[in-house]
């Protein structure tokens, strides 16, 4: 299957520690973040994350489903580019 | 509650422990956590000391697997809790639901190298379901509410709670939370009613069907649920190793026992020749699958689990169900047909007779590890708890002891962690009061890892054969060596022949023990370790030359 980068937009709790734990599940697979963008939301206890990331599509639907395994996450929307 | 005065994050923490449902805290102190502790006397849950990090977690998740409640431990920073990291893991790939209460430094002090500080929420990211890093002394009954319901809830795990040392002391009035809110983890199933109908329907139309039973089975309490569906549907069930028991010992006829690398035969045959593979509560781990590409080709298969990333993860599926397995089970069992399925039952029942292995006797004359797990199950008749640590012992005691209930055998399957067995065991053991007889079989090497928690059975008076299985070698590896090494024994035979002296190891601690070499002396032995009141060594000299059979490689 061919590589191709994904953006995922991720909807997450703004706590202490969350960046660090999304960037670790993904980084921990071997998979390298090509962009990385975190910002608030209307809502000061929703931070946005948005992340490209170069993967297969399976690879790349797995770390979506393990993301919003997390407690922390609300929920990731995602998009090829 | 109404906490007029307040009181300490320590006592908050204690309470909160208690509202929860903690009826055994295991544990080892330290610095950092020294105003918990002193709490801990009057609290209304018993306290168990451990003497490794290692082993208290370890206890924590041998009770947690024995039960089907969260283990609950406690450690110190820095050190304490990075002894952790091994048990945690082992807790968390199983899937068994944890909570490990860790001291940690004064906020002012975290990121300055304080004296035994470590990156507790960084550490253990990896091997845990969740941690928190609590921030003040109000946080913390919420916190251990939500920690309970985190391990508990989706796919159990373990959850670490790092308390730093000035929340501890801080006054707090805020109350254990009636209702507990997570904003964003909400594991819900999204089977739906067409799902069961499609299960249902491909159960009816297969003429070749195969039951796989994991860990998750276990889980959810499934194991009988499993057995109906078996018998009524005539489907032959294999368990995974963490699955043992999950088959609620279908029947005779439709027990295949292991499946995977070490599994049976018939297990292997009928997944291979299966026209439909339903499996429950397992991850496919490359253990049982061997090549992706080859396993079982010729059947749809479908996958129920309560984790949605599980799901396809390893293995493409036909039809994936994120769901509680009993529920799906109890749903689909009235409308499943029952059905003969004589020519495939048949079938089964020959590849159980070819496959059965011919034992030869060992040229030594030395014991043999199926005589040895004969004799064990002869006494104990499955009823006992058994406890294993890993390596060949544990696949042994996997294969050759009869399995009758889930929460029985208690095994490190996806971490395989040498060293789990003897505080395992333990923990099972204190979770039944020491009503329940309990057999560690252990490895002479994961004995040494973990040894030092033979004082805790030993203070505890606890009803535990430790069986050392002793080969004098670390006889998985070895036997890796001989097949795929040419036989290049590297680093996996030890020299000395009693080194240790596993009865002076026994003795040191208090602990009765024999040794048996031949195989006349064993049912003896045997007998004696499994009716002793309190902890018993038996050291078993058996064939080093042994092997695991049968071993599938692809």
């Amino acid at each position: 299957m061919k590589e191709e980068t994904y953006r995922l937009n991720c909807f997450v709790e703004n706590r202490p520690g969350v960046l660090a734990r999304i960037v670790g599940l993904i980084s921990g697979r071997g998979y390298n973040i090509q962009t990385l963008n975190v910002g608030p939301t209307e809502d000061g206890t929703v931070s946005r994350m948005r992340i490209d990331v170069l993967g297969t599509r399976r690879v790349v639907e797995q770390i979506i489903l393990q993301l919003r395994n997390q407690v922390n996450v609300i929920e990731v929307v995602s998009r090829r580019l | 509650m109404a906490y007029g005065k307040g009181r300490s994050g320590a006592q908050a923490l204690v309470e909160s422990l208690e509202r929860a449902g903690t009826e055994v805290l295991f544990g080892y102190p330290g610095g950092n956590v020294a105003d918990i502790f002193d709490r801990i006397p009057s609290a209304r849950f018993r306290f168990v000391l451990g003497r490794h990090e290692q082993g208290c977690v370890h206890m924590a998740d041998g009770y947690a697997r024995a039960t089907g409640r969260p283990g609950v431990a406690i450690v110190t920073s820095g050190p304490g809790l990075t002894n952790t990291v091994t048990a945690l893991g082992a807790a968390y790939m199983d899937g068994i639901p944890l909570i490990l209460v860790s001291g940690q430094v004064p906020l002012s002090q975290i990121g300055t190298d304080a004296f035994q500080e470590a990156d507790t929420t960084g550490i253990t990211r990896a091997v845990s379901k969740h941690n928190f890093l609590v921030q003040s002394a109000d946080e913390i009954p919420e916190t251990v509410a939500q920690a309970f319901y985190i391990a508990t809830h989706g796919k159990p795990g373990p959850v670490v709670i790092d308390i730093p040392r000035n929340c501890q002391e801080e006054i707090t009035r805020s109350a254990y939370p009636e209702r507990i809110s997570l904003r964003a983890y909400h594991p819900e199933s999204t089977a739906t009613s067409r799902d069961m109908n499609r299960l249902a329907r491909l159960i009816n139309d297969a003429r070749r069907p195969v039951l796989y039973a994991g860990g998750g089975t276990i889980a959810a309490g499934a194991a009988r649920d499993v057995a109906a569906l078996s018998r009524k549907a005539s489907i032959p069930v294999a368990t995974t190793l963490t699955g043992i028991g999950g088959d609620g010992a279908a029947d005779g006829a439709h027990t295949l026992g292991l499946a995977g690398m070490h599994g049976s035969p018939a297990a292997n045959r009928a997944i291979a020749e299966a026209d439909l593979l339903i499996a429950l509560g397992v991850r496919f781990n490359d253990r049982i699958t061997g090549k992706v590409s080859q396993y079982a080709r010729k059947a749809k298969i479908v996958h129920v689990d309560c984790d949605p990333s599980s799901i396809g993860k390893n293995v493409p599926v036909d039809l994936g169900i994120v769901a509680d397995v009993k529920d799906v089970l109890t749903t689909v069992f009235s409308r499943v047909k029952a059905a003969d399925r004589t020519e495939w039952l048949e079938k089964i029942r020959s590849w159980r007779e070819s496959g059965r292995i011919a034992e030869k006797p060992s040229a030594s004359g030395a014991i043999s590890p199926r005589e040895l797990m004969e004799a064990i199950d002869r006494r104990t008749k499955g009823d006992a708890i058994v406890a294993t640590d890993v390596g060949q012992h544990q696949i042994w005691a996997a294969q050759m002891l009869s399995h009758r209930r889930s929460r029985h055998f208690l095994t490190s399957g996806g971490m395989g962690a040498m060293g789990f067995g003897i505080p395992a065991a333990i923990g099972a053991a204190i979770a039944f009061g020491g009503e329940k007889r309990v057999v560690a079989i252990l490895g002479d090497g994961g004995a040494q890892m973990t040894a030092q928690e033979l004082a805790v059975a030993a203070e505890e008076k606890l009803p535990i054969a430790f069986v050392v299985v002793n080969n004098r070698s670390l006889g998985m590896v070895r036997q890796m060596q001989d097949v795929f090494f040419a036989g290049n024994r590297a680093a996996t035979v030890f020299k000395g022949k009693y080194l240790p002296d596993f009865r002076k190891l026994a003795s040191a601690y208090g602990i009765r023990s024999r040794r048996v070499e031949r195989a006349d002396k064993l049912a003896a032995a045997v007998g004696a370790a499994l009716s002793a009141r309190g902890p018993f060594l038996l050291e078993v000299m058996v064939d080093p030359e042994a092997n695991v059979e049968p071993m599938v490689f692809r």
